[in-house]
């Protein structure tokens, strides 16, 4: 199955949204000279093909203003998919990346203290079967981030629109 | 600015603001009207403190789209080297390119990791060649190409 290619249209809506998500169908209709009803058709399909998803984006003091940090992971080819899934739900961990390179996987993590680096890269990472090295890395300065961009991961739920 | 807060490190959220953003964050999208009548407070509370939070950028609603949405078919992380030259100079220089959507300056064997999309292999040439070379003081690039994300999980970023 082919998945659905954004058109002209899809990205216009993008870019009223870009300005500002919260505003209703309506305006955005109203922006774009079309119906309430063409806005809700292309917003869902947008969601339902994980284009594009709708969230409230907090500061890095919400959690502390903890470190971020960068964890290169090493592990048997075979076992790498199994790897970073038991990654992924270990606490403070932002993103799991399986890559082709210097490390079979990249992971992301927010931590409030060393200790809790050091739990779980030093610690639980190492530990599980399969993983060979981890090399940890922390940012000491964010010179840029695209907070709009992002890779969709979590599925769709639909959520009653009573606008 | 990671670690040291800014502006926004200052800001606290009380149980209120906690309870809006965690309806906020599964559905951006829900109106005031509708966060008031979950959490049973006023409507006006709920549009006063989304103000708030917003205002001292703290949170922001945000419309989130997926990189292939834009076309980005290739994400490629990449740890830089640096030799001779400040590594914040050199970061500063990388931030100017487009196709770069994230940069940080970091510990450990390499100086800055950045984060690289691009639509088709065929662009790195241009990036590589013409971009990259620009730029004094990379000593080396070490790269790593997505080729499965099992999570990425968006909700908390430097807020400026």
């Amino acid at each position: 199955m082919t998945k659905y290619q954004l058109d002209t249209f899809d990205h216009q809506i993008l870019k009223v949204l870009a300005s500002d998500a919260r505003l209703s169908n309506r305006k955005i209709a109203q922006a774009l000279g079309v119906t309430e009803g063409t806005i809700r058709g292309r917003l869902k399909r947008l969601q339902e093909e994980n284009y594009l998803r709708f969230t409230a984006v907090t500061a890095l003091s919400y959690l502390g203003n903890p470190l971020l940090v960068f964890i290169g992971v090493t592990a048997e080819q075979g076992r790498v998919k199994e790897v970073a899934q038991a990654i992924a739900e270990m606490g403070g961990i932002r993103s799991v990346i399986i890559t082709l390179g210097r490390f079979n996987i990249l992971v992301v993590g927010m931590y409030g203290t060393l200790q809790e680096v050091l739990d779980v890269a030093n610690n639980s990472i190492l530990a599980l079967p399969g993983v060979r090295h981890v090399e940890t890395s922390i940012s000491v300065k964010q010179l840029k981030y695209d907070t709009r961009l992002a890779k969709i991961t979590r599925p769709f739920v639909p959520v009653d629109d009573d606008e | 600015m990671v670690g040291n807060g800014g502006k926004a490190g200052r800001y606290e959220f009380d149980e209120t603001d906690r309870r809006i953003l965690e309806l906020l964050k599964v559905n951006g999208r829900a109106t005031n009207q509708k966060i008031a009548r979950l959490l049973k407070i006023s409507a006006a509370t709920v549009s006063a403190r989304i103000r708030q939070m917003e205002d001292a950028k703290a949170m922001k609603v945000i419309a989130a789209t997926d990189f292939s949405a834009f076309g980005y078919n290739i994400l490629i992380a990449i740890g830089v080297e640096v030799q001779g030259r400040p590594a914040e100079d050199v970061a500063q220089e990388l931030a100017k390119l487009s196709q770069i959507l994230s940069i940080n300056l970091v510990t450990g064997a390499k100086d800055i990791e950045i984060l690289l999309a691009v639509h088709e292999f065929s662009e790195l040439s241009d990036f590589l060649l013409n971009d990259i070379a620009a730029i004094r003081g990379i000593r080396s690039l070490s790269p790593a190409i997505a080729v499965d994300t099992v999570k990425f999980d968006f909700d908390i970023a430097p807020l400026s």
